[in-house]
């Protein structure tokens, strides 16, 4: 007998398996609710950013503070050095991906920490992921929010393709953001123009890219890119944020050139 | 021997084997590669199945729970359980109300959480009860020392950081993800799963009377035979292939309950799914 109360895709999922194809699909038929439309999620860079000092973390302090009002902001951070240092250390003693996870949080948190003091007189807060649920309501009334950049995987981190460092870090967890409330933009604010061919700092012949596709990406198959590799992946599969952009924070009007909407840095999209 | 370093570069590094280092660069990815320490070799973490066995009731749980009960006193126990049928219904109100994946992720671990404490209430008189999520991981080693068993919500806290499936919005880590990523992360000695089947088919044996039982398969072979259905989370071959300490997990049938005890004694009673 027919569950009057089950809808057709209540029967599905509740009589069918979650591993057969056909039930999932019939899951995506209808595109997901984009939770805060209007909001712009940005990822300040630990090493390439924080790690600088007042004399790159100011000048964005400032420029954030100008925005304020004119565009919602979804501030998450890196870890950087410190973060590098503890996996270090844990690499040596043979510590489990979960665990140095955990060890990045840590890192990330400080971070977070200091960026929310320097915006405290503007009322903005900092926010750990059991506080996401007051995120709309902080984003409405300040205009922004502060949270630390890792993915709240802790002991169940997937282990990466290749080593010991979790794969899921900083930039992973702030696009997560944008895609799950369907923001409005994806902006990582780096030391560099954007994406190179290379590690610019390491190779003077590297060449920028201004535009590329996540496929383009692969094909180039880089031994270094300038944000984690799992976000690439998890665009192509993305329902709402399917292009992300990156810019050089150093240079002072890119964020907001870039929060308007403007064509600075790099942008990957997904085809 | 920890010191800060001024680079030309004008960033201030912490002195280290990554200092300085991309940490997106493949041959630094290739460096980290080293041996992990094992937390908890003597645990077995094991999954009691949402769907499979505590909605159906009394009939289904009682015998399981008997079956642990006897097996504590010689096995250190880490009691996994999933939403089963409630998170099967919010998933599909969720959808028909535009929730986005990372969302329905939230909502399922709810499901789960209820599930862990009708298990902890049940092993309660044994001295097993469930652990709130937000403490579990960091007080795991504690709990196991001072207690026979521990419940977990197996429903890993991905929530809103939930990735994006290839296909439909159903979160891809659900129970059985979370209860290999946390032996895997322990270093847990086995990875049992407990269902309402005695293992995987070459097809779904409940509509298919005649499907062929497959005592053991590794990862790669499940992936080539392209079965329609699983009697676990798809993304268990992905986290196989990732494995450094889990190699292998064993699917076995709750409704023989007798099976738990010889799965934990290292018996092969159900299916092995190994890494390649």
């Amino acid at each position: 007998m027919r569950n009057e109360l089950l809808s057709e895709l209540g029967c599905y999922l509740v009589e069918g398996s979650l591993s057969d194809a056909r039930v999932l699909a019939k899951t995506g038929q209808e595109p997901p609710l984009p939770i805060l439309p209007k909001a712009n999620v940005i990822k300040v860079g630990g090493q390439s950013f924080i790690d600088r000092g007042r004399a790159a973390v100011f000048p964005l302090i400032e420029e954030i503070v100008e925005n304020l009002g004119r565009h919602d902001m979804i501030i998450g951070t890196g870890g950087g050095s410190r973060a590098r240092h503890a996996y270090s250390v844990g690499l040596d003693l043979g510590l489990p991906t979960g665990v140095l996870s955990v060890l990045g949080t840590y890192v990330s948190m400080q971070n977070a920490r200091m960026m929310n003091y320097l915006l405290a007189q503007y009322g903005i807060p900092f926010i750990e992921p059991v506080q996401f649920a007051q995120l709309p309501l902080y984003l409405a009334e300040r205009g922004a929010v502060i949270f630390f950049g890792m993915p709240p995987y802790t002991f169940w981190h997937e282990n990466p393709d290749v080593g010991r460092i979790p794969p899921h870090r900083t930039d992973t967890g702030a696009y997560l953001v944008s895609e799950v409330f369907g923001a409005k933009s994806m902006i990582f604010v780096k030391d560099e123009e954007g994406l190179y061919t290379a590690d610019p700092k390491k190779d003077r012949h590297a060449q920028f890219i201004k535009t590329i596709s996540v496929a383009e990406l692969k094909v180039l198959d880089l031994q270094d890119v300038v944000v984690e590799r799992p976000v690439l992946d998890m665009m192509v599969n993305a329902k709402n944020r399917r292009s992300i952009r990156v810019i050089n924070g150093l240079k002072k009007g890119n964020l907001t050139r870039a929060l308007n909407g403007e064509d600075v840095g790099t942008l990957i999209y997904a085809d | 021997m920890a010191e800060l370093v001024e680079s030309a570069d004008k960033r201030h590094h912490l002195a280290s084997m990554l200092m300085r280092e991309s940490l997106l660069d493949k041959e630094v990815q290739r460096s980290t590669d080293m041996p992990v320490f094992r937390m908890l070799p003597d645990t077995h973490v094991i999954k009691i199945g949402g769907r499979s066995i505590l909605d159906k009731g009394r009939s289904a749980t009682f015998p399981v729970v008997e079956a642990l009960a006897t097996c504590l006193a010689t096995h250190k126990l880490i009691i996994g359980t999933g939403g089963g049928v409630r998170s099967r219904h919010v998933f599909s109100i969720g959808i028909d109300l535009g929730m986005p994946t990372g969302v329905l992720a939230e909502l399922a671990e709810a499901d789960a959480l209820g599930n862990a404490h009708i298990l902890g209430t049940l092993l309660a008189p044994y001295g097993v009860v469930a652990i709130p999520p937000h403490i579990f991981g960091h007080l795991l080693p504690l709990f196991i020392r001072t207690a026979p068993g521990v419940i977990f919500t197996a429903v890993p806290p991905y929530a809103l950081w939930e990735h994006p499936p290839a296909v439909g919005r159903i979160p891809p880590h659900g129970s059985d993800a979370g209860a290999f990523l946390l032996a895997e992360c322990f270093g847990s000695m086995d990875l049992t799963l407990v269902k309402d089947v005695d293992g995987l088919y070459d097809q779904d044996p409940k509509h298919h009377p005649t499907a062929n039982f497959i005592p053991q398969i590794s990862a790669t072979e499940i992936r080539k035979r392209e079965l329609e259905t699983l009697p676990f989370e798809r993304i268990l071959l992905d986290l196989l292939d990732h494995a450094r300490l889990l190699k292998q997990f064993q699917i076995i049938n709750g409704r023989k309950p007798e099976r738990i005890r010889r799965a934990l004694a290292g018996e092969h009673v159900g299916t092995l799914v190994y890494a390649d």
